[in-house]
């Protein structure tokens, strides 16, 4: 049986929650989970002022409710599973290295920043900055998998250095931007200036959409190893035409800036 | 005009971020009016003689008139029993005034933001991703030979930019003023400022980025292709012509303006220009800097990270500062209803705020600091009413190149500086906390300031 964590009071302000992580709940009572400190604004409190704790501790655990205001959940996880019904605020999962992530709703900013590995899987929409470097780090994303089957804001991807982002409805301006390595996939609309400044990495979009002028055309072709990829998106639940999968793709090289490495994959309709 | 007359020599205009300071003022001092202003532009003149004295009480709680001490009370009563308070604005004040704001935001372990997060902010997010080539007004108006002001109009934002520093004043290397320069201009669309360039580059709404970047990247020496011009409205030949002349200038300026910072890309808008300085520093001398506005923005700017390590969007709910845009800005705090009491000093979000912020504002406890009545302070739990930095109170306030200039006031208000109240504001507020402290008992919820404060 797993822990089993609802929602019955609503944060008036922020609350951070770094706390409500697989690994730091391992081995603790019921009773003991309620004492753990949480942050409602400039205010240390109980976790058992806002959650209601039942179940016994094992490697998963399920929260209730509408999160939007709880931050930081899941943060530094490194194994287990979370499961959350509702939307949730921003920075779910940051810096995590291992475990799953389950989001029902919708999910704030910074989904999975710094994440080295690990699976975060968002069912709704999230906001900016999925998967990128917190304002100042040079290096973002550097391993795992963030799955969004909704829609992501601005900068999904930011610096990223490992891992692979898919976002499954539409996504907004600078997706790749200043990419390391890592692979992007934008299934749906997508948003301009994508891939700038990226050095290296794969950005996969489905969308008409604008190159910068310092990306250039290098072919039409039909590259094998994304059909794999894509066969792999299938499976997890994301929808990829046949035209998608047996299609063939714009390849652009970029950005000329910097190391000119990185490619942006476009579907020829 | 009275024949008590005084005049100030070298008082200092805090209208916008040039902070000009060679004004002679003359005041009559019975009227309590400044009745000329020399040196000073349009906009500096009408600073100043439009400044006029407000009658009003000095401090009210819900619009009725009380004592500053009870003010002062209440004030700090409604920030320390705040969980996610607030402090914003602070561009229109005096550094020392900044400070003691800073401090008390410290105290009560809320978030301070000034007014740059709707302004340059961008820049400063730039900064820290690109890396900054700066220089001070005075090396550009004695060394700069190539000047380009991009999204801005300084004719009639800064009016006395182009006459003390970039165009028309002689120099140490530009001994013949204007002849000397190459003076470029890149806007959506022509303006006062346009016929001051030798160069005009209309670039189309929403491009910048586009056009810094294959700007960027003919520095480097790669190809751009000729469609350039019908994506951005400028001709790659054009283009070419401009980084030639940017490559083989002596010492070359990008002066960025808020037509980058607040449309579509922002802080990559900035960042582009930044980088494009920082490319060009391979063939030559090229410097960037932001042209602020208010008055002491870039001295909110320099406190705040003196004080906490960041320019602005710093939080203290940990007791120690954090700082994320997008996330502690004041425009995010409000309109995602997180914040529960604001402290705001020398601005009025309440009128220029987007509607679900000003709502927010509006159902929240506000103590508000301001010259004149404003929306802000209408809406304000505690309004207190404060004396005009530059014209009625002294201190120090930064030109936009971070240069510190002393303000000398001109004749005085009846009404008390921001630092006047800010600083029994600080001490009340500090008392309150390190009680609250004692009261939990001794290693919990310590808090201190971040420096220490007089």
């Amino acid at each position: 049986m797993s822990i089993n964590l609802t929602l019955h009071t609503s944060p008036e302000v922020p609350l951070e929650a770094e706390v409500l992580c697989t690994d730091k709940l391992i081995g603790l009572t019921g009773s003991e989970i309620e004492k753990l400190p949480v942050e409602h604004g400039n205010r240390q409190v109980s976790v058992a002022d806002f959650f209601t704790v039942k179940g016994s501790p094992d490697d998963s655990i399920s929260i209730e409710g509408d999160l939007s205001k709880v931050k930081h959940l899941g943060a530094a996880m490194a194994s287990g599973k979370l499961t959350i019904s509702g939307n949730v605020g921003s920075h779910l999962g940051a810096g995590m290295t291992g475990g799953k992530i389950l989001v029902e709703g919708d999910a704030g900013d910074w989904v999975a920043p710094e994440m080295q590995g690990g699976s975060v899987e968002i069912k709704g929409n999230a906001g900016h900055l999925v998967g990128s470097a917190y304002r100042g780090s040079p290096i973002g994303m550097s391993g795992g998998e963030i799955l969004v089957h909704g829609d992501a804001k601005n900068e999904a991807g930011h610096a990223m250095r490992n891992g692979i982002i898919v976002i499954g409805g539409k996504s907004g301006d600078f997706a790749g931007v200043n990419m390391l390595a890592g692979s992007i996939f934008l299934l749906g609309e997508t948003g301009i200036r994508i891939g700038a400044g990226m050095k290296r990495g794969t950005l996969v979009t489905m969308s008409k959409t604008s190159m910068l002028p310092t990306f250039s055309y290098s072919c039409r072709y039909q590259p094998a190893y994304l059909r794999m990829y894509l066969i792999y998106l299938q499976e997890l639940g994301f929808s990829v035409s046949d035209e998608q999968l047996f299609g063939f793709y714009h390849r652009w090289c970029g950005d000329a800036i910097e190391m000119n490495r990185g490619e942006i994959l476009a579907h020829d309709f | 005009m009275s024949d008590n007359i005084k005049t100030v020599k070298n008082a200092t205009c805090t209208f916008c971020g040039c902070v000009c300071d060679d004004m002679e003022l003359t005041v009559d001092l019975d009227a309590k009016r400044i009745t000329k202003a020399k040196n000073a532009c349009v906009l500096g003149r009408a600073w100043f003689a439009e400044h006029t004295i407000q009658d009003g009480p000095a401090a009210m709680i819900d619009g009725k008139e009380v004592t500053l001490e009870e003010a002062i009370e209440e004030a700090a009563q409604v920030l320390t029993s705040a969980k996610f308070p607030i402090t914003y604005g602070l561009s229109d004040t005096t550094c020392e005034a900044q400070r003691q704001a800073v401090a008390i935001t410290d105290f009560i372990r809320g978030s301070i933001d000034t007014t740059t997060s709707v302004c340059h902010g961008p820049s400063g997010l730039a900064f820290q991703g690109v890396g900054e080539s700066t220089m001070t007004l005075g090396e550009v108006k004695n060394r700069a030979d190539f000047i380009m002001y991009w999204g801005g109009n300084p004719a009639e934002s800064h009016p006395r930019h182009f006459t003390r520093y970039t165009v028309t004043p002689k120099g140490m290397f530009t001994p013949n003023g204007k002849k000397d320069r190459t003076v470029v201009l890149v806007d959506v669309r022509k303006t006062p400022s346009t016929p001051v360039a030798d160069i005009f580059l209309q670039v189309k709404p929403g491009k910048d980025f586009e056009l810094a970047w294959a700007m960027r990247a003919l520095v480097k020496g790669h190809k751009v292709d000729s469609s350039i011009e019908n994506e951005t409205g400028v001709s790659l030949e054009v283009l070419e012509d401009l980084v030639q002349r940017m490559k083989n200038c002596n010492y070359g300026v990008l002066f960025m303006g808020m037509g980058l910072t607040m449309t579509r890309g922002r802080h990559f808008n900035s960042g582009a220009i930044m980088a494009l300085a920082a490319d060009l520093n391979e063939f030559t001398h090229f410097v960037a800097k932001p042209v602020r506005g208010h008055g002491n923005v870039t001295g909110a700017d320099n406190v705040v990270s003196w004080q906490t390590g960041y320019p602005f969007g710093v939080n203290f709910s940990k007791g120690y500062p954090r700082f994320n845009p997008g996330e502690f800005t004041t425009v995010d705090t409000l309109s995602r209803c997180d914040a529960d009491a604001a402290l705001i000093i020398a601005s009025d979000p309440a009128a220029n705020f987007p509607q679900a912020a000003i709502n927010h504002l509006g159902s929240i406890p506000v103590v508000s600091f301001d010259t004149k009545e404003t929306a802000t302070s209408k809406l304000a739990h505690v309004a207190f009413r404060t004396s005009t930095y530059g014209i009625n109170t002294g201190g120090t306030v930064y030109r936009m190149d971070d240069v510190p200039i002393t303000l000398r006031p001109a004749f005085e208000s009846p009404f008390p500086s921001d630092e006047d109240i800010l600083t029994p504001l600080r001490k009340r507020v500090q008392e309150i906390v390190i009680g609250k402290s004692k009261a939990k008992g001794a290693g919990a919820g310590v808090t201190r300031a971040a420096s220490p404060v007089k």
